[in-house]
């Protein structure tokens, strides 16, 4: 089992961080019209603080949660603080496998491996926070796995 | 080829109308009375009106489709060009549409869906009715030519077991078709009374929230708390059933409108529908891209030994086709007739489902008496705010947590066999779905904070089939943890084995596979 690289957990917080500031302009506005006696610096503050604090925990979960695994005929994700959730990708049902890079995970050197199936539940499954190399060797991995493991009459068509 | 060219009148007026319409009103009401201003209304919409005609004509002067030896082109746009094209063997289904004014006018719509993308692939508006039966039926033809061909390239020392069967049912595709002149055979034909059973049996509960939704609205307009005296309450309580019986009604009248004169044939590989009293609606289901299979019973159903029987292809579901309505391959049937179609669609064996464990039970015991004690919390607040009534009857409802639990443990299992994974679930509508393993995309292993309470866990199978979105796919719901482990590996592995990935020992030889593995 492979876990994520730990600088994705600077990505999520920074996303958490953005969120709890936004919550936090809004309770500031929100206090300025309604009035109802507690400084709006407090508010926002307390606000920010409550949903940072929050955040920051469910992102420590999520990353302990968060493991794949690159097996022979499947690639296996498991990942989910509330919902556990664990999925199993046969590579013959791969249809394309995407590599994607934010500017934020550009300046961290990650990258996020996305692999679509024709499924309609599971329909694009992503792996975050990998390391750049590892990004193009997954990648690379996913799409020679996927051709190999197609059957040779071209029966295995997924849909 | 081009459309037919009264779709350019047809077209014009159902898209005119609606935009002459809007300029008139808004027009007048903005004039005020003013006549230079209303006549000014009067000049735009006569204006917007020869744009639209403008428009649709050129439209269909540059629309083109043809259909040629294995795609279907299209080449469409006003201003801007598109040329699509087809491929035939990528084709899921073929639907038909006529509506009242295209019947008069013989002109029919035909849609072309394949798996890609999430709106209709081709939308021909309109062609001539006979136009539209050729579509279907080159289509089918040019698809199950291919289909042949490939089969015979990859030898004949490995007869196909479904074309054995054919072979054994005394005809090949081509006699078939030969003999009954395109027209195919007639698997299912709707009874009058069985389209009025139908339309009473097949009601949703769940329209009454609509009521529900309605009387939460219309309540608190009402103000203060009032006091109903007992009558009142008599006479509240039959508007409710009043109101209840007649959502019931309109249903079943829409039901039946939507499934008179139901017909269901088979046609070579592909199962063929037709129905609808006003609009008629024929689509194609080919059963070489069959995903999953499922029997749907309701309560009353199941009471009264009825089943629905749905198939479904990645183009779209029964249901979620653009229609909206629900396409089931046979709307009401009896219970045995339905499994032998099922049967003879897609070939499964006896299934013999296991129940979630034991403490599943105790789980929804539970979650239902939960649910009871806040209808009992909402029933008390009601009385205290709104109108006084005697909410300490709603008490009587949590015992029934119980028997509601019994219920829903005894409506979930699974099982899996060599070619199939068969699921059921459903409190109010049972539903059974057979997906072949070689139709499994990915199988996906849940587990909530509540769920992990009792180390239950649920695995969705999920298939191409646009069905799964809406959360009605094939699901095993509350397995123990190590089962659902079990249960995926073995799901994985069989798929594996049946598109040719893995091969398996002799248990699972090759000649075992389902012969449309396509």
């Amino acid at each position: 089992m492979e876990r994520l690289d730990r600088r994705v957990v600077v990505v999520w917080l920074w996303r958490v961080a953005v969120f709890a500031a936004v919550l936090a302009g809004i309770a500031a506005a929100a206090v300025t019209v309604i009035e109802p006696g507690v400084d709006r610096v407090v508010a926002a503050a307390g606000v920010f603080a409550v949903v940072a604090a929050v955040g920051g925990l469910h992102v420590a979960l999520r990353y302990r949660a968060w493991r794949f695994d690159v097996r022979e005929d499947t690639l296996y994700i498991e990942r989910g603080v509330l919902v556990s959730v664990r999925t199993t990708v046969p590579y013959v049902r791969v249809q394309h496998v995407d590599s994607r890079r934010g500017p934020l995970e550009r300046v961290l050197g990650l990258g996020r491996v996305v692999v679509y199936t024709a499924g309609s539940r599971g329909a694009d499954v992503s792996i975050p926070g990998l390391a750049a190399a590892r990004v193009d060797d997954v990648q690379e991995t996913l799409r020679r796995l996927a051709i190999e493991s197609e059957p040779e009459d071209g029966e295995g068509d997924a849909v | 080829m081009r459309l037919h060219p009264l779709s350019v009148p047809l077209r014009a007026v159902s898209r005119g109308i609606g935009l002459a319409w809007a300029f008139l009103i808004g027009g007048v009401a903005l004039s005020q009375g003013d006549p230079v201003l209303t006549g000014g209304a009067v000049v735009a919409a006569v204006l917007a009106v020869a744009a639209v005609v403008g428009y649709e004509l050129a439209y269909y002067r540059r629309f083109e489709y043809e259909l040629t030896e294995d795609s279907l082109d299209i080449a469409s746009g006003v201003f801007s060009r598109r040329e699509r094209e087809i491929p035939l063997r990528r084709v899921q289904n073929v639907d038909v549409t006529r509506s009242l004014v295209a019947r008069l006018l013989g002109l029919a719509e035909v849609d072309v869906e394949t798996a890609g993308g999430g709106s209709t692939e081709a939308n021909l508006r309109f062609v001539s009715r006979e136009e539209a039966g050729r579509l279907q039926e080159e289509v089918r033809e040019r698809r199950a030519a291919r289909e042949r061909g490939r089969e015979r390239r990859s030898e004949a020392a490995e007869p196909a077991g479904e074309e054995a069967d054919l072979a054994d049912g005394e005809t090949t595709a081509d006699e078939e078709r030969a003999l009954r002149g395109g027209r195919g055979e007639l698997l299912f034909e709707l009874s009058d009374r069985d389209l009025l059973l139908y339309g009473l049996l097949s009601f949703d509960p769940r329209l009454l929230s609509g009521v529900i939704a309605f009387a939460t609205f219309a309540v608190p307009s009402l103000g203060r708390r009032v006091d109903i005296p007992n009558l009142g309450l008599v006479v509240l309580g039959a508007g409710v059933i009043a109101l209840a019986v007649g959502v019931w009604l309109v249903s079943a009248a829409l039901r039946i409108v939507q499934f008179y004169g139901f017909k269901l044939r088979r046609v070579g590989d592909d199962l063929r529908y037709e129905r609808g009293l006003f609009e008629r609606r024929d689509g194609t289901i080919p059963l070489s891209k069959l995903q999953t299979v499922s029997v749907e019973e309701n309560v009353l159903m199941r009471r009264y030994g009825f089943a629905s029987l749905a198939v479904e292809t990645a183009g779209y579901a029964p249901g979620q086709s653009p229609s909206g309505g629900s396409e089931a391959a046979i709307p009401l049937a009896p219970v045995e007739d339905v499994f032998a179609l099922a049967r003879d669609v897609e070939p499964f064996g006896d299934y013999d489902l296991s129940r979630p464990p034991e403490r599943a039970r105790k789980r929804y015991v539970r979650r239902y008496a939960l649910a009871g004690l806040a209808v009992v919390a909402a029933g008390f607040l009601v009385n205290r705010f709104v109108a006084s009534f005697p909410w300490y009857v709603l008490v009587a409802l949590v015992p029934l947590a119980v028997p509601a639990a019994r219920r829903a443990h005894a409506t979930r299992g699974f099982d899996v066999d060599d070619h199939h994974v068969v699921t059921q679930q459903g409190w109010w509508r049972r539903q059974t779905t057979v997906v072949p393993n070689h139709r499994v995309q990915t199988i996906i292993e849940r587990q909530t904070i509540f769920q992990q309470r009792w180390d239950l866990t649920s695995v969705f199978v999920d298939t191409a089939g646009s069905r799964s979105i809406s959360g009605s796919g094939a699901v095993a719901v509350d397995r123990d943890d190590g089962e659902a482990d079990a249960l995926t590996e073995s799901v994985i592995d069989r798929a594996l084995v049946a598109v040719g990935v893995r091969s398996e020992g002799a248990d699972t030889g090759t000649g075992a596979v389902p012969a449309n593995a396509d």
